[in-house]
């Protein structure tokens, strides 16, 4: 079967989406799926395409069981190589999370509005604590060299304490990006321009951490803040 | 009953952030993000397994998965939900796959007592989330057959012969009817700008 045809492609990953792709035809596709980042895309555009059809499914509250085994088999013993130190996943401090995303959302909407002031293409980011309200904005223009982040009012900072500014990378542990200030414009260098510095990092937190930052290179105090990358490009 | 942006935008944005703070290991958010998505990807597996300890099995599996690789979750790829969708639906099918191996059929007799339990059917699902999408006149264009195909093997998750026998027809023209019901429906949606 020719996948390189990108008609025969296009086909294939829409009855793959729409679930009329079966047996080992669908076996063959999804491994090649893993390696091939062109098939991934034309995927990805029909699940765009098709899976929002599911919306008008009325929704049905599964039993309370589903939950608790979930929790049962995600608490013990998580890999310590890819996660970072259990104080990291205990995290009384978002107790009360509440729905407030639309905050986050009228934040990012305010940067979007503002024009830039160099260039048009950037990566933004705008961080947010437990309460969902945007704390910190961190942006980069999409070939600079330099993440500019600043927090949207002053925070309450502990002189023997720091804010550190990780990124997230896909499938892998927390970066330290550097050490933040709690009232004014930090700039960040990065190891290259955004664009690639940044590529697979779909997303930034800050930690608390000891004056100095983190001792251990992975962050070991309560997560305060984060924020997915938007690339505006 | 179209479907509000604004809301959507504030629904995405919150997904997102969810998804970036469990893959922190951050157990609250996955909990909220559970709260926001489970009874709605409960019905899309129950729809198609249509029995509720599948459905159930599948919705729990795909939450540890979303727990071990929230991380590779990429924004700008795919919308937050249809990434959580297609999660669960690719479970679905796995699934069926294994009945199919253990030769369990579906035969008309449930067909019936299934579809009295579950309300609209899937071609009145079809049609009512294109109006939610503003795309109804996409899912109009569609042949009779074309339609029906789509949203029996998208709703239900029946294969190519699975829809030849329920629809009385043979093998060849379901499939053309599902290949030609893609198509159109992907000229469609481009031209009213949904789908690169």
């Amino acid at each position: 079967m020719n996948y390189r045809d990108p008609d025969r492609a296009d086909a294939l990953a829409a009855q793959y989406v729409l679930g009329t792709l079966r047996g080992r035809a669908r076996d063959r596709f999804v491994r090649l799926l893993r390696t091939d980042r062109g098939l991934a895309d034309v995927v990805n555009v029909w699940e765009e395409r098709l899976l929002p059809f599911s919306e008008s499914l009325s929704p049905i509250e599964p039993p309370a069981r589903v939950w608790s085994q979930i929790v049962s088999r995600i608490q013990p013993g998580r890999s310590s190589s890819t996660q970072p130190a259990s104080i990291w996943a205990d995290l009384r401090l978002w107790r009360g999370l509440t729905l407030a995303g639309f905050v986050t959302a009228m934040a990012l909407a305010i940067v979007l509005l503002s024009p830039p002031q160099r260039a048009d293409q950037a990566l933004v980011a705008v961080l947010a604590g437990q309460d969902a309200r945007p704390v910190l904005i961190a942006s980069v223009d999409r070939t600079g060299r330099t993440l500019s982040i600043k927090p949207v009012t002053p925070l309450q900072l502990d002189p023997d304490r720091a804010l550190e500014l990780w990124a997230l990378p896909q499938g892998g542990a927390p970066r330290s990006l550097g050490l933040i200030s709690a009232s004014g414009v930090v700039q960040i260098p990065l190891t290259g321009p955004a664009d690639s510095a940044l590529a697979r990092v779909p997303a930034l937190a800050v930690s608390l951490e000891p004056r100095g930052g983190s001792p251990t290179g992975l962050p070991t105090g309560p997560v305060l803040y984060s924020g997915p990358i938007q690339r505006l490009f | 009953m179209a479907i509000d942006p604004a809301k959507q935008l504030e629904r995405n944005a919150r997904l997102m952030e969810l998804l970036a703070r469990t893959a922190l290991a951050d157990q609250h958010a996955f909990a909220e993000l559970y709260r926001l998505t489970s009874a709605h990807l409960y019905a899309v597996a129950l729809r198609i397994l249509r029995e509720s300890a599948a459905a159930e099995e599948v919705l729990q599996e795909s939450f540890v998965s979303v727990w071990n690789h929230a991380g590779s979750y990429v924004a700008a790829k795919s919308q937050p939900f249809t990434w959580l969708t297609s999660i669960v639906r690719n479970r679905c099918l796995d699934q069926l796959r294994r009945r199919e191996v253990d030769t369990v059929t579906v035969d008309d007799e449930d067909e019936g007592m299934a579809l009295r339990d579950e309300g609209p059917t899937p071609l009145e699902l079809l049609v009512s989330s294109a109006d939610a999408r503003a795309v109804k006149t996409c899912v109009e264009g569609l042949e009779g057959g074309q339609k029906q195909a789509l949203a029996l093997a998208f709703y239900r998750g029946l294969s190519h012969s699975e829809l030849a026998s329920q629809l009385r027809q043979p093998l060849g023209t379901v499939k053309s009817w599902v290949r030609r019901g893609l198509e159109r429906l992907k000229a469609c949606l481009e031209a009213s700008g949904m789908g690169r």
